[in-house]
């Protein structure tokens, strides 16, 4: 049987498909609105809704709700535990794909 | 004749312009969401600003100037540097697409053959440039409409209140 290796292990809160397109688009920029994340990732109000309350329990986005001409607003923007745990991911997913790379590993 | 002389039709296009941005912008932060670019981005955005436009006025007024050291050559430097300043501009900012590439190419080549003898063609440049900003944007738009839907194709009722 093959040793476990803990440095390939993906974080699955955040490889879920949707919550990694969701940090993903909040970590190239500053903050942006509910509106910009839904057009960006694609998800219905609902979900995307529901993903952003998980990444916020998870302390991973900070989320603001405010009015913006009289009308409310919901923006959200990566914490330093987010922005730091994302880039980690990407980081895991290059060494899983330098690994699956690598000569020897077929 | 300078660029769009008298200068207060080129204040007035200004402010004209300067109001008609406040609805546009206002549609696309209704319908496609407001975003606080990072500051890398930013940085190039401002970079691009604080040196492209004085190079623009500057190289402009350089090349149209009757000074003897001026261009005495048959093209139009307006339109041309316009051009290369929206290539640079693109470019550094979000990136070159095709339309961009075409529409502006082909503004530098229009401005760069030597068939404008006689009068100061500058205003004609910055009418071509006018076209050419129009063209840009409505493709830009339709890019926009195709990679994230239209503005109608989202339920955007409450979409602020989501989370």
């Amino acid at each position: 049987m093959p040793e476990r290796n803990d440095e390939l292990i993906l974080d699955r809160l955040i490889h879920e498909p949707s919550r990694l397109a969701i940090l993903t688009v909040l970590s190239s920029v500053i903050d942006a609105d509910f509106v910009f994340l839904q057009r960006t990732t694609g998800l219905t109000k609902g979900n995307l809704s529901s993903h952003l309350t998980k990444l916020e329990d998870a302390g991973l986005v900070e989320i603001v709700k405010r009015f913006v001409r009289r009308k409310p607003n919901t923006n959200v923007a990566l914490t330093a535990l987010g922005k730091k745990r994302i880039a980690h991911h990407w980081v895991q997913l290059e060494r899983l794909k330098s690994f699956s790379e690598a000569p020897g590993q077929k | 004749m300078g660029p769009a002389t008298p200068t207060w039709v080129f204040l007035g296009a200004a402010l004209v312009l300067a109001a008609a941005c406040l609805p546009i912008s206002h549609y696309y932060n209704e319908n496609y969401g407001r975003v606080t670019l990072s500051t890398r981005q930013q940085m190039r955005v401002a970079v691009v600003a604080v040196i492209g436009a004085p190079v623009f006025f500057g190289a402009s007024l350089l090349a149209r100037s009757r000074a003897d050291w001026s261009l005495d050559l048959p093209v139009n430097p307006t339109a041309a540097l316009f051009a290369l300043l929206m290539l640079a501009a693109v470019a550094v900012s979000v990136g070159l697409r095709a339309h961009h590439v075409i529409i502006w190419g082909a503004v530098l080549v229009a401005g760069l053959l030597p068939v404008w003898d006689g009068a100061d063609p500058s205003n004609i440049g910055l009418v071509l440039a006018g076209v050419a900003i129009v063209a840009t944007g409505i493709l830009d738009h339709r890019l926009l409409v195709r990679t994230f839907g239209s503005a109608k194709g989202l339920d955007l009722e409450n979409s602020n209140a989501g989370a």
